[in-house]
């Protein structure tokens, strides 16, 4: 237990040295924001565009459903990626050997990796879902629960699957190319209904890229609540995240090792 | 025509050079396949009450693989090279050298635009016919007059970036602007065909650039009618020009305001 | 008890190997080829508590992968490891309170911002409570003349200066000892030199042993009162800076451009390795003759347009080494 407050202590550390770090360059901080939040509106106008056109329901969602997938995509994503945005990089970390420094260091290494960079165009993402929940969602306690608990728990999934991806460089080199896939394939999979897609690829999205898990099942929730799904949302996000914790470890003795390094010379 | 044969070397150099990219290019084709299967799926779904705006199903997964191949196809990066030209001061050193930088820049993209083209062109054609067989009254003759929007497109599309990437000399950041171009890409026809606009903004539409880079050309291959080419090649052709002497103009404004202020 | 003990130590790396060509990356993709590169080969020996030690080496010799494993960051294949009493490669986390380390190119300090941010982030990192990482900044900020350089953005700073905030940055939680990965690397003359009187500095008034490995015979000479050569893996000596200096830091080159023909006559411990019709490539043994004498003479031949004196390069020292050991051992 006091390990996992040593890590919330270290994550908010990196946070505020981050925060400081971005704010230095406070208008394009600030663009950034305002350009992410834009981007992402234009999917707003696609969907009602779509349901203008169609009308009633797709792949099962009405017009708000597909709203509150979307902004919870979002504000996940910014969440991950103001905290742990050096989850896209780790390929490029350890091949470069800049691992080492965290290594001599007496925290947590894979914490103090994510933590040590944020992304400024996060913030934008990380609002606009909240701008969209208070737009569409109206002021339903349930919504905003389970919109505020899939943050975390997408937040965490997100971060989860990348590292999962990123930590084959270990093994095979370099990993970028499937670390760009996974964060690819995780977005794609989260802004549409699930109905949308069969048979495989929705036990896909409960299983490799557990995708539901992110969104769709809270969204669930918010809309009729099950205690026991939420036990199951709960259970499958932490099984996750310590499974990547695991493997990253487990990744990490082949670097301690050295093989890799040669590999680079 | 010394000057033809030096723009034609690095376009030659260009395209060897994205050969040798195999694995952004693995990247690439992967990204492409997921997104036409993404929006295969949602447009199924979105068909289930059957046609909207005049596109069949099988009609509108082509044209998504015609829209997406235009942006797949100018996807090198030509945004961020121009802003960070600029910004690095390395564009001083291109002034020395005995070329006009924007058409130097433009040969060599047309190398990656050509491969990608083919390698993208290829995908787009398996894909499509896996998900939804062959376009509906499809004739191969009438494809060179297609293709020639669709060059058209990517040609409005690359020196509309390029200014965006130029305009670096003067604002800080311009990152907003290049994101608010693509979007009005995205969304006046590279998502949504323009007919599925409601019809305020389909007359907007016609009159602004945006939708003549994906819509036009993907709409002329999946639907394509000699009444509709006469219609916006014209327009294509407007732009292109228009583009091209924006880029010109952005790039020798800001070179005269390098050479004045030292950047 | 020595404070670093190292004995029989090996590591060997197991490397894939793969030839040009797409057939041959499916090749290794079924059937991988691999192939092994001893790195540091059974090496032996201990450090005192207060010693300054130097390492070195030319490039590739193995002392990189060496400090690597003295850190905890790389385990090794065989052999034993202690430092502080601490086996690196199990106790890492633990050791890391108690070293502190400077790796020439790898910062510690955040780029965007200024070093006290960084200092505090470290501070944290380290578990140091406010009050003693105040008194600790102050005392660095004092022995290394940071003054105001601590409120300014690092990536406004000078490499030397950056460097110096560096070191500090790696001092902050009082380490027992400070490993040194090239910390001269890339700075001019009086920024070396500066850096390496700071080094003193710190072993003379906190006692920090100090281990650093260097390419730079300058490092080696002024800072290091014991000296162990590495190459191709091998230790090939270990011995006080003095006697190295002796036996083998004796030697200097000295290049230099006339402006008419000369015929030099040299003096004893002055030889021409080398002549053009302009110029010539002497050495200069230092126990025979010293430099200022030998200056002296060529100054004297008259006509000098242009002179220059180097050490000689790590690699010829080394085969000096290997020549001499028979006699010298």
């Amino acid at each position: 237990m006091t390990q996992l407050k040593n890590v919330f202590k270290l994550i908010g550390l990196y946070f505020k040295v981050n925060l400081a770090s971005a704010l230095e360059y406070r208008s394009s901080f600030l663009m950034q924001v305002f350009g992410m939040a834009l981007s992402n509106g234009t999917f707003v106008f696609f969907w009602w565009i779509a349901f203008a056109q169609i009308g009633g329901r797709i792949g099962g969602y009405d017009f708000n459903d597909v709203m509150f997938i979307w902004a919870l995509t979002s504000t996940a994503f910014g969440a991950a990626h103001i905290l742990f945005a050096n989850m896209n990089r780790l390929t490029r970390l350890i091949i470069s050997g800049e691992l080492d420094t965290f290594l001599l260091q007496p925290k947590d290494i894979l914490v103090s990796l994510l933590c040590s960079k944020t992304s400024l165009s996060a913030w934008g993402d990380f609002l606009y879902g909240f701008i969209l929940i208070a737009l569409t969602q109206g002021n339903s306690v349930m919504v905003w629960l389970m919109f505020l608990l899939g943050v975390v728990t997408g937040g965490l999934l997100i971060t989860a699957i990348c590292v999962t991806a990123h930590t084959f460089t270990f093994y095979l080199g370099d990993a970028s190319l499937i670390g760009n896939m996974a964060l690819e394939f995780v977005i794609n999979f989260c802004i549409y209904p699930e109905g949308i897609y069969r048979g495989f690829i929705r036990v896909l999205m409960l299983s490799v890229i557990p995708t539901s898990f992110i969104v769709h099942i809270p969204l669930k929730l918010a809309r009729s609540f099950n205690p026991l799904l939420l036990v199951v949302l709960l259970t499958v996000s932490f099984f996750y995240c310590f499974l990547a914790y695991k493997f990253f470890y487990r990744g990490l003795k082949r670097y301690e090792s050295g093989n890799l390094l040669i590999t680079r010379l | 025509m010394k000057n033809i044969k030096k723009y034609l070397t690095v376009l030659r150099i260009s395209l060897q050079n994205a050969f040798v990219y195999r694995s952004n290019a693995i990247g690439g084709l992967v990204f492409y396949s997921l997104f036409i299967f993404v929006f295969f799926n949602l447009w199924r779904a979105i068909y289930q009450g059957g046609e909207a705006a005049g596109y069949s199903l099988t009609q509108m997964v082509w044209y998504l693989c015609m829209t997406e191949l235009i942006v797949f196809g100018c996807k090198n990066g030509i945004y961020n090279e121009m802003n960070e030209d600029v910004k690095s001061g390395s564009i001083a050193y291109q002034l020395m050298r005995p070329y006009h930088y924007v058409f130097y820049q433009f040969f060599n993209a047309l190398g990656s635009m050509f491969f990608n083209l083919i390698i993208y062109g290829v995908l787009a054609v398996v894909l499509g016919l896996i998900m939804v067989g062959p376009i509906p009254n499809f004739r191969l003759s009438l494809l060179p007059w297609g293709l020639c929007s669709v060059i058209l497109g990517m040609v409005i599309n690359f020196f509309m970036m390029m200014t965006l990437g130029l305009t670096a000399f003067k604002l800080e950041d311009n990152l907003a602007f290049f994101l608010i171009y693509q979007k009005l890409v995205f969304m006046l026809g590279m998502f949504i065909p323009v007919e599925f606009l409601p019809k305020w903004l389909q007359g907007i539409a016609h009159w602004l650039p945006f939708s003549y880079v994906a819509w036009a050309p993907a709409k002329l291959i999946v639907a394509f009618s000699w009444e509709f080419f006469w219609q916006v090649i014209p327009i294509q052709i407007f732009w292109a020009i228009l583009s091209l002497m924006l880029a010109l103009g952005m790039y020798s404004y800001g070179v005269r305001s390098l050479q004045a202020h030292g950047g | 008890m020595s404070i670093i003990e190292i004995r029989n130590l090996n590591k060997l790396y197991r490397t894939r190997v793969k030839e040009e060509g797409l057939k041959a990356s499916f090749q290794a993709l079924v059937r991988p080829v691999y192939t092994e590169v001893q790195a540091v080969k059974d090496i032996s020996f201990t450090v005192e508590r207060g010693e300054i030690c130097a390492f070195i080496g030319p490039n590739g010799a193995g002392k990189s992968t060496t400090i690597k494993m003295l850190t905890g960051i790389l385990h090794p294949t065989s052999g034993e490891i202690s430092v502080l009493g601490f086996n690196p490669a199990k106790q890492r986390q633990k050791l890391s309170y108690h070293i502190g380390t400077v790796f020439g190119q790898k910062s510690q300090l955040w780029f965007h911002l200024p070093p006290t941010d960084s200092f505090t982030l470290l501070g944290a990192i380290y578990d140091l409570d406010k009050s003693t990482l105040k008194k600790r900044v102050d005392e660095l900020t004092e022995c290394f003349e940071l003054g105001d350089l601590l409120k300014i953005p690092v990536r406004k700073l000078s490499l030397g200066q950056r460097i110096r905030c560096e070191v500090a940055a790696s001092l902050l939680h009082s380490p027992e000892i400070l490993f040194l990965d090239e910390p001269t690397i890339g700075l001019d003359v009086v920024v070396k030199q500066r850096i390496r009187e700071l080094i003193l500095r710190m072993n003379h008034e906190d006692g920090t042993t100090i281990f650093l490995t260097s390419h730079d015979t300058g490092d080696v000479e002024q800072v290091c009162k014991r000296a162990i050569v590495i190459n191709q893996g091998q230790i090939i000596l270990d011995q006080p800076i003095k006697k190295l200096k002796y036996d083998y830091l004796n030697k200097k080159i000295i290049t230099v451009r006339f402006n008419l023909e000369q015929h030099l006559d040299a003096p004893i411990g002055v030889r021409v390795e080398k002549t053009g019709n302009l110029g010539a490539c002497l050495s200069v043994d230092t126990r025979l003759i010293s430099i200022d004498e030998a200056m002296r003479w060529l100054i004297a031949q008259g006509g000098v347009a242009d002179i220059t004196v180097q050490d000689p390069p790590m690699e010829e020292i080394i085969s000096t080494i290997y020549t001499t050991k028979a006699v010298v051992v």
